[in-house]
């Protein structure tokens, strides 16, 4: 063979296998592998139509389902607020229906108490109209009253008048009697006083004796421990009344010289003493800023004035009407007392201390003396200074009334006496000793009973005792040893006492 | 002269794809898949036709696909057609594979993603063929982007006619084939003078780009079912290297002279001249077992001589006095390579007394 016949014989047989090759491969198996993968993918579309149209239904049903349970919600909102509602209107309806059953008892109850009311009303309307009727009767009554008052009245008056007529009458008859006899007695007097002078009694001229100059010393009492500072006599009588620094109140007999009494209760040392004028009643004054008053005959304390500030040293009583009292103090004050009341009604304020006290024998008006030697006048009501003098240079230790009540005496601490007319304040009469000198500032001085002798102590321990009209020295009385603090004269004339700074008291006669 | 071409572009292989059991998470396991791979196509652009059919059973996590011949992972650049080849010395229809998701190899295969490397893989192939036949690869570089999408098409669709059309731009030319001519048309001299034939009607001297895959063998069988499992690619040597035709007046240029020429180590007395300038033309192969080489040089020289067991291209084995220009004409690939598959059945080792 030639070559190109072999290459031809080659080729054919390549063709050939070529041909076998496609055969046996992609001829056989291609339709087998369509046919087999041509179901499942017609089946794998068909199921993803299904798929897909099941899927749209579902989304379908999904958006009708969300609708409808939207509907749902709004729905089962409303029909819960519509139940709500219904809830609320039954409540408010049994509400309604309880209140209206309230009001319909209380309206039948209100109709009982109406109905009770009026049966009430009618009652009081029954009984009002009677008790007018009755209150008409009781006028007239009264009415009727009244003028029998008036008629009975208007015969009183007529019976006075008829008897004041006849008092005066009975009156007139007395007067013209007395006067007669008045007339008479003034003949029988007339017959008895020759010299025609006409005499007079004053009170307590019974008691009246002429003191004599004292001058023997009849006792010598140890009084009180410490110094005695006040002594009073009572009135019209020999028993003699001291306080002293041991703060007791000591009542003596002079004739005997013996203690008849004490009074304890005081809690200071006793500065001043006086005495009502029933003898009665005794009031001290006490450093312990207080004024006590004893009752004498029981001795029990009385009354305790209290409101001075500052110790109390100078006292003394009315003599009139025994209930006021008044008191000066350290404090720069003067009180006014009422025993009955038993408190203070007046203070008088005055710069200067006063060391002594006296009323006036009206017992309206006051005497003190000050520590600026003035001497004044006060009005004890209203505590108005009235007028006041210049006394004495120094201190004025002590203010003493005379009996009749018309001459004042004071000492001073200059020791000068005066005596003072109360009326026009004038001095009329001075009184000076070389020996006399003043102990304290409350040295007591004393006017005799008969208005003839002023008696002083003085520091040496002796009294000096001055004649009022000669005016010099009648009697120098030495016992004491010690500055005598105080001096008074008994009512009776005798005897005179002196208390000194130890506490003895001497009594001379 | 088309039918043989259609026939090729046609041609496609039974496949059976098993999921391998490591990855199948559900029972029953998956049924195989069965899908008709064309033989000028590439494995990895089956895997959209695969996928869904274990998308389902697949365990979690991201693909990376690869194939399998009883345990053999399949180079993926290689057209599908050829590994059937090569690695199948007796047909088996439907061929077997094992496709794996998980797992790839990279100490074994390179790096595959998807179309898109498969693609440039088969535009370099297509460049490196150009610069082999035309001494430049300027006609591919300056192909037109609509053109190149149409050519991939055409290739992935066998779409035979539109490849025609395109690729002539490319003026990559036919080698004349006188046979060709006076087998089926009257006219010959036209056909002669397609692509760059010379008009005076001899067959031009040009190189032609070859792919050739040889698998040796020592022992013989006369059976093709007997022959030995290739375990592993250390026993395949590729040789990248054209054949030269040299147009010998009154010769024809046969296959068996093509084959000699490739390999010339195991037939030096035929072609001595060749050796030279075809070892030096050994630039782009890619596993020549030096050892091989060494032996069979060695070998080479005893009085035995190797014996080309089959050759087998597209599928069929020619007879070895076919015109090798009708041959390149009929049986290339869409790249413009030839790949050839040689079962060589190597001479009796003699292991000489000096080493």
């Amino acid at each position: 063979m030639s070559q190109d016949e072999i290459a031809r014989e080659a080729i054919k047989h390549a063709l050939r296998a070529l041909r076998k090759r496609h055969l046996l491969e992609e001829g056989a198996h291609g339709p087998a592998f369509i046919a087999l993968s041509r179901p499942i993918v017609s089946q794998g579309s068909e199921w993803k139509e299904k798929a897909e149209n099941l899927e749209l239904e579902l989304q379908q049903c999904y958006k009708a389902q969300s609708r409808l349970s939207e509907q749902l919600v709004v729905e089962v909102a409303e029909s819960r607020s519509s139940k709500a509602l219904a809830q609320e209107k039954e409540e408010a309806i049994s509400n309604l229906q309880t209140e209206l059953t309230q009001t319909r008892d209380e309206c039948s109850q209100l109709k009982m108490d109406l109905e009770e009311k009026i049966k009430a009303l009618e009652l009081v309307l029954s009984e009002h109209l009677e008790l007018r009727a009755q209150l008409e009767e009781m006028t007239i009554k009264a009415k009727n009253a009244e003028a029998e008052n008036k008629m009975l009245i208007d015969r009183w008056m007529l019976q006075k008048m008829q008897d004041a007529e006849r008092l005066n009458e009975a009156n007139a008859i007395y007067e013209e009697m007395v006067d007669r006899l008045k007339a008479s007695g003034l003949e029988s007097l007339a017959r008895q006083q020759v010299d025609g002078v006409v005499r007079r009694n004053e009170d307590g001229a019974e008691f009246f004796l002429e003191s004599s100059v004292p001058s023997v010393c009849k006792h010598r009492i140890n009084a009180h421990e410490g110094g005695c500072a006040s002594t009073l006599f009572e009135y019209n009588s020999g028993k003699l009344i001291s306080g002293g620094q041991d703060r007791s109140i000591k009542i003596w007999d002079t004739n005997s010289g013996s203690l008849s009494n004490t009074l304890y209760g005081c809690l200071g040392s006793v500065l001043d003493l006086t005495i009502t004028h029933d003898n009665r009643s005794v009031v001290a004054a006490s450093s312990s800023n207080n004024l006590y008053v004893w009752d004498v005959n029981s001795g029990r304390i009385r009354h305790t004035l209290t409101g001075h500030t500052d110790k109390v040293c100078a006292v003394d009583v009315s003599k009139i009407s025994s209930r006021h009292v008044v008191s000066a103090a350290y404090d720069r004050t003067i009180k006014v007392w009422d025993l009955n009341k038993g408190y203070c009604i007046n203070t008088i304020i005055f710069y200067s201390n006063c060391n002594a006290l006296c009323f006036s024998m009206d017992g309206q008006t006051i005497c003190s003396g000050h520590v600026d030697g003035n001497l004044r006048l006060w009005d004890i009501h209203t505590g108005k200074l009235l007028s006041e003098v210049a006394a004495h240079s120094l201190a004025v230790t002590s203010i003493s009334l005379s009996r009749n009540g018309n001459v004042v005496l004071t000492s001073g601490r200059d020791n000068v006496h005066n005596l003072f007319d109360m009326r026009s304040l004038e001095i009329c009469g001075t009184f000076r000793a070389t020996g006399n000198r003043v102990a304290s500032n409350w040295s007591r001085s004393c006017v005799s009973p008969d208005d003839n002798y002023v008696a002083a102590g003085s520091a040496d321990g002796s009294v000096y005792i001055w004649s009022i009209s000669k005016g010099d020295i009648v009697g120098t009385l030495g016992e004491h040893t010690s500055p005598v603090l105080c001096c008074s004269w008994s009512g009776l004339g005798k005897p005179l006492a002196s208390a000194d700074k130890n506490g003895i008291i001497c009594t001379w006669t | 002269m088309m039918e043989a071409r259609k026939y090729v572009w046609e041609g496609a292989i039974p496949l059976q794809i098993h999921l391998h059991e490591s990855e199948v998470t559900t029972l029953p396991p998956p049924l195989p898949a069965l899908i008709l791979a064309p033989r000028i196509g590439y494995l990895p652009l089956l895997v959209p036709h695969i996928k869904p059919h274990f998308s389902s059973t697949l365990p979690p996590g991201i693909d990376t696909v690869w194939f399998d011949y009883k345990g053999l992972p399949l180079k993926w650049y290689i057209p599908t057609g050829i590994l059937f080849d090569l690695l199948c010395a007796e047909p088996e229809r439907p061929w077997n594979l094992t496709v794996h998701f998980r797992g790839y190899p990279g100490n074994i295969l390179i790096p595959c993603e998807g179309e898109d490397s498969v693609k440039w893989s088969f535009i370099n192939s297509l460049k490196e063929a150009a610069y082999i036949i035309n001494g430049n690869c300027k006609s591919v570089m300056n192909m037109s982007q609509p053109d190149q999408v149409e050519l991939w098409r055409s290739v992935i669709n066998g779409n035979l006619e539109a490849y025609i059309r395109v690729s002539s731009k490319l003026k990559l030319g036919t080698v004349g084939d006188e046979y060709a001519a006076d087998l089926y048309s009257s006219s010959l001299n036209s056909r002669q003078s397609i692509g760059d034939t010379d008009s005076t009607g001899q067959v031009k001297t040009g190189r032609v780009p070859i792919r050739l895959y040889v698998w040796s063998v020592n022992e013989d069988f006369d059976d093709l079912e007997d022959a030995p499992q290739i375990d592993s690619w250390d026993k395949i040597s590729y040789i990248n290297r054209p054949v030269e035709i040299h147009g010998e007046e009154g010769k024809c240029f046969t296959l068996l002279d093509a084959v000699k020429s490739l390999l010339p180590e195991y037939f030096p007395y035929k072609s001595l001249n060749n050796e030279e300038s075809s070892r030096e033309e050994d630039k782009d192969e890619e596993k020549v077992p030096s050892e091989n080489l060494s032996e069979h040089v060695e070998s080479c020289y005893s009085s035995d001589d190797a014996e080309v067991k089959l050759v087998r291209i597209q599928g069929i084995e020619p007879k070895l006095e076919i015109p090798f220009s009708w041959v390149v004409n009929n049986l290339v690939n869409p790249e413009h390579f030839l790949h050839l598959c040689v079962c060589l059945k190597l001479p009796q080792v003699k292991i000489p007394s000096d080493t």
